[in-house]
């Protein structure tokens, strides 16, 4: 009798302290999770009382869109671009700052100072960069004896420049992520490769690569999840009380929300959401199965 | 300055010289230096603006360095929005939603770990499902919610997605197993102490390292939020940072200075901010990003 | 401690009493710069009724058309809406609103106001909206720069539009523009690209959307007015070389000097007013005729002091006020504008229309800024490709293939 009450003293105390956490919980994520599944199959404008319910018809039509589609492929296109550019960038950084310097605390600052930076000024100052007229993003390539660009009206430069300051935001924290892998390696392993004659190369390739493996897959995996929901950024280049530069680059989340918020088509943009989800799941996915398969 | 990593591992730095050393030390130096400075020039550059009269703005090629340095811009942002109520509000909203997100971390990372009741296993597996589904999936339910409850453009109504963190249960529920002995708390429960005691006065103490580096990692998502306050508020009083800062620019094409100094006064909190903890916050986040 | 505590105790519940006594009424914008309007109504108002507490809120119009929306149908929007005619055309329709009273919608069909903007405030034989003010284009020119040129007046025909627009660009040594002769929308997010070339369009005598004799709507540009139109885009960015996306435009390259002369609404007087004054310029009528969007006033509920506010938003006094400060022009055509055209010549080509100058307007119906952001998207990449160069058969498969997009959201919207 004793023993029981214990455990139920127990059991209490957990269902009571869970329970706010969990309709908490409920409320802000698990019900709007679900709400979103069940809405992506109605048409609803969100004036009126009728929300009928229309099956996949909004999935087809999205298939059909095309601006959803050219979202879709910018979205892509953004997320494996920021991969490609700020991965290899970051991991050579933190392989040199794997090595004792002097300046490495300068060094460290200057790379995440931008990952602390909120997206919305850090946006401005690339916005004001990539000016077509007075920015110096011009007067720098001009050294290199590069024509004036348009970067942020081009639709092909505009995407490479949400690339750029994207990577430019990101690059600190996967190298504060690839850093501390570094540092984890076995320090025997480096002095035997030297020992059989290693060079630095040698060590990076045969030694720190293999090793840094799963924390590299981490990182790619992760950057193109979180990639996928730009939207900051595409918003503030876009905004503008004049004509908006970088509006050729539509991303999903900025569709999401023309879709939802401007054109009232709840259940349309619920069904773009959901693909998002499926996106982003499926990439985790990949991710789990690689890594539990290593392990 | 200590380098940021030096705390986490004291294993014995890398000083083997190869025939190349030297070479490679002076190169690898110039590429982390020019690095640097490419990293660090938006920066100069929104300082920069923001200090050049309007004509030195539109002036080719530009200058990094202003010839005449001017206050005026600042002057100008602080005359025409409420940057200051701008700024207070985010604070607001990062402070309220990393208190709540450090709470119920711990709280619900603690049962789940130390506990056995029925459903546990269910709880934890939908948290950590759910802990993947992008914000931007589910805010328009989330936002008719906020509307019937009549939470739009009202301070609550901002915090309301904030409040709790899939990651943050986990985080915490891994360092309960790991650093939190069983023992330690059946010797509490038998010197008689309730478990809420044992909570505060026991565990919480042992979490001190893990509850700062989510707590970091929970101010900086709050602060950087902007989706939501951009679909949530309409009230210019209510504004975060962010979203004052991108609504302020549409207003101002003709004028990058005051747009520059703006975002200079947006960015400055944070920067102070991160100067002074520096090492803890590249701790947390590093701490955070090894989730997997 | 115990006296503070109390005294503040007391002036909480003076505080709320008061309150409570006082009537509040709200009224809301998406309109930024007509705050100072109402304010000035209400200062006015106020000073006859001083009970009641006026509450202003403005906000930019995308954010404020999604917060009516949601405020509307759960009853937390203000006591006065001021909306757009064609977004309150959903919310009427939608059951949202209710009727003006009907003293008030005698008035409104009386002679204080067009044919036009009645039927813009109506909707199946009652009238919803008192039309407050309209945002209606123009040509503005840089007076200086065009008698540099050689040219002692505006474009009369779009045929000289083409003209001026080659005499007044500036070059550069190796050719590239410097300053845009004429600066026309070439990029920029949802509607408004749409409704510049919705604008050049009209001249040709074609419409983005048409209402058919059955009632249903189509697209309106698949024909010889669209293709003309579209080719004067094409023409001047890609062959004529007189304009480009990357240049300065608009209001502000008017303001920069980097633009001679564009089309805009009436607000571009009191900007550069208060941007910058010394600007020469002077305004000049369409050849064919202009857009005029109406934005009337809507009460939400049967608050009797929100009836008695809009009378007092609509004396001529702060009607005149209106135009002279802010620069949206006032509907009301019973009032003698001459002393603010006198004061502001720019304003004769916005507030002297002749009879045959053609206003149109974007209908009222729901799926029309779709229609016209989806719209947008094609032309923004249409203006700047270089193959529709003299490529009759290009312009027309692409106005063939984004008329059926228009009317693929139409149907959706069960126009059709």
């Amino acid at each position: 009798m004793f023993r029981w009450s214990i455990s139920r003293r127990r059991w209490l105390f957990a269902y009571a302290t869970l329970a706010p956490v969990v309709a908490i919980y409920l409320y802000i994520r698990i019900l709007p999770i679900g709400q979103t599944f069940l809405m992506s199959f109605r048409n609803w404008d969100l004036i009126s009382v009728n929300k009928p319910f229309i099956g996949f018809e909004n999935y087809l039509e999205l298939l059909r869109d095309v601006t959803f589609l050219r979202s879709l492929r910018n979205t892509t296109v953004i997320a494996f671009g920021i991969v490609f550019l700020s991965v290899p960038l970051s991991l050579l950084v933190a392989v040199l700052l794997a090595t004792p310097r002097k300046l490495n605390p300068f060094y460290e600052t200057a790379y995440f100072l931008p990952v602390v930076t909120s997206m919305v000024p850090a946006t401005l100052a690339w916005k004001w960069i990539l000016d077509a007229n007075e920015g110096p993003m011009n007067q720098f390539v001009g050294w290199f004896g590069v024509e004036p660009q348009a970067w942020l009206i081009n639709p092909r430069l505009a995407l490479f420049s949400v690339i750029l300051l994207s990577s430019w935001k990101i690059l600190g924290y996967n190298m504060i992520i690839f850093l501390v892998g570094i540092r984890n390696i076995p320090q025997d392993l480096y002095a035997a490769a030297t020992i059989d004659g290693a060079g630095s190369w040698q060590r990076f390739r045969y030694v720190t690569l293999p090793l840094l493996r799963p924390i590299l897959l981490f990182v790619s995996v992760i950057t193109v999840i979180q990639s996928y929901n730009v939207y900051t950024q595409v918003y503030v280049l876009a905004s503008d009380a004049q004509g908006a530069p970088g509006y050729v680059v539509r991303v999903l989340v900025y569709d999401i929300i023309e879709n939802g918020f401007r054109f009232f088509r709840m259940g349309y943009a619920s069904a773009e959401a959901m693909m998002l989800l499926v996106i982003v799941m499926t990439l985790t996915l990949i991710q789990f199965v690689t890594l539990r398969d290593r392990a | 300055m200590k380098s940021m990593l030096s705390t986490t591992k004291t294993t014995p730095q890398l000083n083997i010289k190869t025939r190349h050393g030297l070479v490679g030390d002076i190169s690898s130096t110039i590429i982390l230096m020019v690095g640097a400075i490419l990293m660090m020039m938006p920066f100069l550059w929104m300082l920069s603006t923001a200090l050049k009269t309007p004509g030195e703005i539109l002036v080719w090629p530009p200058k990094l360095i202003p010839e005449n340095p001017t206050l005026q811009n600042f002057v100008t942002v602080f005359a025409t929005a409420p940057f200051g109520r701008w700024l207070l509000n985010s604070l607001l909203l990062a402070v309220v939603s990393t208190l709540a997100i450090l709470a119920t971390s711990a709280i619900a990372g603690y049962v789940i770990a130390k506990f056995t009741f029925p459903g546990r296993m269910a709880l934890f597996l939908v948290i950590l499902a759910t802990a993947i589904v992008p914000f931007e999936v589910y805010m328009i339910p989330l936002y008719l919610s906020a509307s019937r409850l009549g939470l739009i453009n009202t301070l609550p109504g901002l915090m309301m997605p904030f409040l709790i963190m899939s990651f943050g249960i986990f985080f915490i529920r891994q360092n309960a197993i790991a650093s939190i002995p069983d023992e330690l708390i059946e010797a509490g429960r038998i010197d008689g102490a309730s478990e809420f005691w044992i909570f505060t006065r026991v565990v919480v103490p042992l979490l001190t390292g893990p509850l700062s580096a989510l707590g970091i990692f929970a101010f900086m998502q709050a602060w950087n939020q902007f989706v939501w306050p951009l679909l949530a508020v309409n009230s210019k009083s209510l504004y975060t940072a962010e979203v004052g800062l991108a609504l302020f620019q549409t207003g101002y094409t003709i004028n990058f200075g005051a747009v520059s100094a703006g975002s200079v006064i947006s960015v400055m909190p944070i920067l102070i901010v991160f100067f002074v903890l520096r090492r803890q916050i590249i701790y947390g986040i590093a701490l955070s990003g090894l989730k997997g | 401690m115990k006296v503070l505590r109390k005294l503040s105790a007391i002036s909480m519940l003076v505080l709320l009493t008061s309150v409570a006594l006082g009537q509040t009424l709200s009224i809301w914008s998406g309109f930024p710069e007509m705050e100072a309007f109402y304010q000035r109504v209400a200062d006015d108002f106020t000073t006859d009724n001083p009970d009641v507490n006026i509450e202003i809120l403005t906000q930019p119009l995308r954010d404020y058309e999604r917060r009516i929306t949601v405020a509307l149908p759960s009853n937390s929007a203000a006591d006065i809406l001021e909306i757009s005619s064609s977004f309150a055309a959903r919310l009427v329709q939608g059951g949202l609103m209710p009727p003006l009273t009907e003293d008030l919608q005698t008035f409104v069909r009386g002679d204080a106001f067009n044919d036009f903007f009645v039927e813009n405030a109506s909707f199946d034989g009652d009238v919803y909206g008192v039309p407050l003010f309209r945002g209606q284009g123009a040509l503005f020119y840089n007076i200086e720069m065009f008698e540099e040129a050689g040219l002692d007046g505006p474009p009369q025909t779009m045929a000289e539009y083409l003209d001026y627009a080659q005499t007044l660009t500036a070059r550069d040594d190796s050719g590239d523009p410097t300053r845009s002769g004429w600066s026309l929308r070439l990029t920029g997010g949802g509607s408004g690209v749409a409704e510049k070339f919705w604008t050049i369009l009209h001249q040709f005598e074609g419409s983005l959307v048409e209402q058919t004799d059955d009632g249903s709507w189509v697209a309106g540009y698949n024909n010889e007015a669209g293709a003309e139109a579209l080719r004067y885009y094409v023409d001047l960015v890609n062959k004529l070389d007189t304009v480009n996306p990357e240049l300065r435009g608009d209001a502000e390259g008017f303001q920069l000097g980097t633009t001679a002369m564009f089309i805009r609404e009436s607000w571009v007087i009191g900007d550069i007013a208060s941007k910058t004054p010394d600007l020469p310029y002077a305004t000049a009528l369409l050849p064919r005729g202009t857009i005029a969007i109406p934005v009337n006033l809507y009460v939400t509920n049967d608050n009797p002091l929100a009836y008695e506010f809009i009378e007092y938003a609509l004396k001529p006094e702060h009607q005149l006020w209106l135009v002279e400060n802010v620069g949206w022009l006032p509907n009301r055509q019973d009032i003698d504008y001459t002393p603010v055209v006198e004061s502001i010549p720019q304003l004769e080509a916005f507030l002297n229309i002749p009879e045959d100058h053609v206003l149109f307007t974007v209908p009222p119906i729901s799926a029309i800024d779709e229609v016209q952001t989806r719209f947008a998207e094609r032309l923004v990449a249409a203006y700047i490709n270089a193959d529709l160069v003299d490529n009759p058969e290009g312009i027309q498969a692409f106005l063939a293939e984004a008329a059926e997009e228009t009317n693929q959201i139409l149907s959706r919207a069960g126009l059709q």
